[in-house]
């Protein structure tokens, strides 16, 4: 087994060599169109929605009033939060109980699979080409935080909203700084799996609430 | 080099230079049409002679030589192909009634002798021209309908379809008969399940195909379909036959003729 | 059986695809079967036709990602060796598997050292490759499918019939039956039992709990980049993050062709994979995995694991025209639009991977004699290479297949088990053809006895006349009309 790389790297490199470095085609430039902003914004939010996710568009100050109406309209009384949303959310204390993630994962994983129905992060960025949000988990705001809890409510700033994907990677330099884990995530859970019929919350949250925040209403 | 056209490529312009209309032109009848359906390569040459193209037939034809490369038995393709290439010396045309054969002729003699460049395969290449394809493109022919009013189907063949556009100008020449309404079969760019040796070495699957297409062609409320392909037809027609149908389909060469006013000329 | 009677590496798949013909009749015959693709396949061609609006841009596309793929094929070796350095360097182990075996027996191992029993995969294809739930199950390991469709598969005791979708042979009553008989507190006759939202639900619940409690989870890859040393997976569920952040250790398995060079080639595969497969514009979750657990984070798991798998891949890598059938990205696009895979379903291949690219790939890790009857099954009509988003040739390499398949013996290998379809009579009557067509006066010899004796023409020819009648050789032949025609014009 040790051999293995060995072996397959050999027969490979055996392939390759005296053969003429094929001169490959330039490849095309074949990229997305570029909008201003405030057509990305619309995108954005028109995507979003069409996944089922619920854009909401807000102010900042709007905030905390917004995510407790949210968490009310379902039936929900506490909500686990990334500790950067502790002071924001503040307000709403009193009807809402609000939780940090555990110190760690490990021996609270049935309490965070069982016991929490909500959650809030924040987001990276957005991209308006694919409808998407940019997660790019911390300790803060760990990776499970928008994954296990139904429901996920998630912050993005409307100038953080980039074109597409591939502008976000170069203007940003992910190549130099990618993080444990990024995730683009573009609605609620969802599968076609069964007769090519859509069902919503497979095994990610079932509800994705974006809360829109910036200048423009 | 050449455009080859890989099956990968989908196109709605045509991909070629086209030459003005030349005095003279070499036919390739293929040997389907040779043996079953003579009169089809007849009406072809009639329908090019009104235009007033000389067409000349070299008697030592054969066959394209797509059934063995098809197999994978390339030494015994490529014998017939040269020899098919040595009967074409001239620099005109060679117009091809059927779109796989053309196609074969066209493209894949390229990667036949793509080991032989003393061959000039590329020039034989690009005189290959499917027959709807030289009527519309190169003798851009103007049709004066004849005939009565009718809605027919049309069955473009998968390589004529792919490699040879078929379906765009095979469309083109039935658009000019006025009294010719086209109806659109359903799923009419699926495959009709004939495939040369396919039918033969997975007869059940190809069964299955073209009992499909013929349960969309009879949908249709045409009276006829016609086809640029004997291999298909072959097939569909043989289906249609054999479940007692009255409906079927027609070389375009052999409608075209019909439907201008000609066929009396048959030898 | 125990662990050492039963083949747990995948060979199973050799013996299943040696069935094809009998597998064809079978389905063919099943009105059902007939129904669900046929349905499906229209819905997955109409969605991928919707996502694309754009001729140009499409066939734009196209052209970059074949050109990316190939580019990086090009220089596999050298990626492979720097995706491996980069995901050390990043704390991901890399390890090595030249055969399923061997990468079934490292994955257990990984298992054991964890002393864990049970565990939770996302969606794999080169695991089902491998057949690792049978490897794991045979050492009392627990390995439950976790994308909806595959679990409904592992439920039945099926293999899945697309590598897309799955349980696509299926419809929603099937599913229904399928949960009332395994699981305890799914009841028939509820409502609702039918409700695709329901089944749904009932997986979610089912398999919350699952991956709550695993050990270990295990996924694909959809894109490994070398540069930047980081693992994409594509999804719309969750359970490919859940598999890969819940439990303490993940292990990732994927073919050695799936290596690309940069991140920037990214965005232009993901876009045509997500669109070509199932015609939406990105997949709900894309998940770019490039750490363990760091310090100081506080989920995740603590050891990421990633197995490359060659299986045949340098086999078609060493032919510079096989090569291409390794530029696949797995969209399905190619099964989709197959009017064989339509009618047939997907389980009559008896390969892991069906459709048009499994005709294409199995050869290279089944050997060819086993996947015989896979490059005759298809009329090269061409709409798989029409629609591939990297431009494989499928029906030239198919045309290819059945080359090496009749090769006579003593020519070098290019594919194990090349040569398998050859009989001598077959190869004699092309000889014959051959002389027949390049002797022109043969030939019109043969054209006029045909024709003379068209009335001896039989009924019956074997399965061409189970459904068409076989035509008659004409009175006269072409070459003979035209003679004619021209002594006649000439005597004018």
């Amino acid at each position: 087994m040790s051999n293995a790389k060995a072996n397959i790297l050999a027969k490979l490199k055996k392939q390759l060599q005296g053969a003429e470095r094929l001169e490959l085609s330039a490849e095309p430039v074949a990229e997305p169109e570029v909008l201003n902003q405030t057509q990305n914004v619309e995108t954005f939010v028109q995507l979003l929605s069409a996944n089922h996710a619920e854009v909401l568009c807000i102010t900042r100050d709007e905030i905390a009033a917004t995510v407790k109406t949210q968490l009310q309209k379902r039936n929900i009384d506490r909500l686990m939060c990334g500790t950067p949303w502790v002071e924001t959310l503040q307000a709403i204390e009193s009807e809402i109980t609000l939780n940090t993630f555990y110190p760690v994962i490990d021996g609270h994983k049935e309490a965070l699979f069982n016991t929490v129905p909500a959650a809030i992060t924040g987001s990276h960025c957005g991209i308006a080409a694919t409808g998407s949000i940019v997660l790019w988990p911390t300790p803060e705001e760990p990776r499970t935080l928008s994954l296990v809890p139904p429901v996920h409510i998630v912050v993005v700033e409307r100038n953080a909203i980039c074109n597409d994907l591939a502008t976000a990677m170069k203007t940003q330099a992910w190549k130099a700084q990618l993080p444990t884990n990024v995730v683009l995530v573009s609605g609620p859970s969802k599968t076609a799996d069964i007769q090519q019929t859509l069902a919503y919350g497979a095994h990610g949250p079932r509800e994705l609430v974006v809360l829109l925040i910036g200048h423009s209403k | 080099m050449p455009t080859t056209v890989s099956h990968s490529a989908k196109r709605h312009t045509p991909r070629r230079n086209y030459p003005p209309k030349p005095e003279r032109v070499y036919l390739f009848g293929t040997c389907l049409a040779d043996a079953l359906f003579p009169e089809s390569g007849l009406d072809a040459i009639e329908l090019l002679e009104r235009q007033g193209v000389e067409v000349l037939f070299p008697q030592g034809q054969t066959c394209c030589g797509q059934p063995a490369y098809n197999s994978g038995y390339q030494e015994e393709a490529k014998a017939v192909a040269r020899a098919q290439i040595a009967q074409f010396p001239l620099d005109i045309p060679i117009v091809v009634i059927s779109g796989s054969c053309g196609g074969m002729m066209r493209h894949h003699y390229l990667d036949l002798f793509k080991d032989e460049p003393d061959l000039a395969v590329e020039a034989f290449c690009e005189r290959i021209f499917e027959f709807t394809e030289f009527l519309s493109c190169v003798l851009k022919i103007e049709l004066r309908d004849q005939g009565v009013p009718e809605r027919v189907a049309l069955h473009t063949s998968c390589a004529a379809r792919r490699e040879m556009d078929v379906h765009i100008s095979g469309k083109a020449l039935l658009d000019q008969l006025d009294q010719v309404e086209l109806v659109e079969h359903a799923y009419a760019s699926e495959c009709c399940g004939f495939g040369g040796t396919f039918a033969v070495k997975h007869g059940d699957i190809s069964g299955a195909m073209v009992q499909d297409k013929v349960k969309h062609l009879l949908a249709t409320d045409a009276v006829r379909y016609v086809s640029a392909d004997w291999g298909c037809m072959m097939n569909i027609n043989g289906a249609l036959e054999y479940r007692g149908a009255a409906f079927r389909g027609e070389h375009i060469a052999s409608y075209l003729l019909r439907r201008t006013g000609g066929g009396e000329d048959q030898a | 059986m125990t662990a050492d009677t039963i083949a747990t590496d995948g060979s199973k798949y050799a013996a299943s695809a040696r069935q094809f013909r009998a597998n064809v009749a079978r389905d063919l015959a099943d009105p059902a079967l007939r129904e669900n693709f046929r349905g499906a396949m229209d819905y997955l061609m109409e969605k991928r036709k919707q996502a694309f609006p754009s001729e140009e841009e499409l066939e734009s596309l196209r052209r970059k990602c074949q050109l990316i793929k190939q580019r990086c094929l090009l220089k596999l070796p050298e990626l492979l060796e720097q995706l491996e350095s980069k995901l050390v360097q990043n704390g991901i182990q890399v390890h090595w598997a030249e055969t399923t075996a061997e990468a079934n027996t490292i994955i257990a191992e990984l298992i054991q050292r964890q002393n864990g029993t049970k565990v939770v995969k996302g969606k794999s294809m080169v695991s089902e490759e491998t057949a690792l739930n049978d490897h794991l199950q045979a050492r009392g390991i627990e390995c439950l499918e976790t994308d909806m469709g595959e679990y409904i598969v592992q439920l039945a005791g099926e293999h899945p019939s697309h590598i897309i979708m799955p349980a696509i042979h299926q419809n929603k009553s099937q599913v229904a039956k399928l949960f009332a008989e395994h699981l305890p507190d799914f009841s028939l006759a509820s409502e609702t039992a039918t409700d695709v939202d329901t089944l749904i639900q009932t997986g979610r619940q089912v398999l919350r709990d699952k991956f709550c409690q695993a050990d270990v989870g295990i996924t694909g890859v959809n894109f490994a980049v070398a540069e930047t040393g980081t693992l994409c997976l594509v999804e719309n569920e969750g359970n490919g993050r859940m598999t890969s952040t819940v439990p303490e250790m993940h292990i990732a398995i994927t073919g050695i062709e799936k290596v690309v060079e940069f991140l920037d080639d990214v965005p232009p595969l993901l876009s045509l994979l997500t669109r070509s497969a199932t015609g939406q514009i990105i997949s709900t979750y894309f998940n770019m995995i490039s750490h363990p657990r760091q310090p100081g984070e506080k989920d995740g798991p603590r050891e990421v694991h990633l197995v490359l798998l060659d299986n045949g891949r340098s086999q078609a890598f060493a032919d510079e025209e096989l090569r291409q059938t390794l530029q696949c990205i797995r969209c399905g696009a190619c099964m989709n639009h197959c009017p064989v895979y339509t009618r047939i379903g997907g389980h009559a291949y008896g390969t892991v991977y069906p459709g048009p690219i499994g005709k294409i790939v199995s050869p290279h890790m089944l050997g060819l004699e086993a996947t015989k009857d896979l490059p005759t099954a298809s009329s090269l009509c061409g709409a798989c290479g029409e629609v591939c988003p990297v431009k494989i040739p499928i029906p030239k390499i198919l045309l290819r297949l059945r080359q090496e398949s009749v090769k006579p013996p003593g020519e070098p290998i290019v594919v194990k088990g090349q040569g398998c379809n050859r009989k001598p009579l077959e190869a004699g009557i092309w000889q014959l053809w051959r002389w027949l067509n390049t002797s022109p006066t043969l030939y019109r010899a043969v054209m006029w006895l045909a024709s003379r004796g068209r009335w001896l023409t039989p009924k019956k020819a074997g399965a061409w006349t189970s459904v068409r009648t076989l035509p008659k050789p004409a009175r006269r032949s072409l070459h003979e009309l035209v003679k004619q025609r021209e002594k006649h014009r000439g005597n004018r």
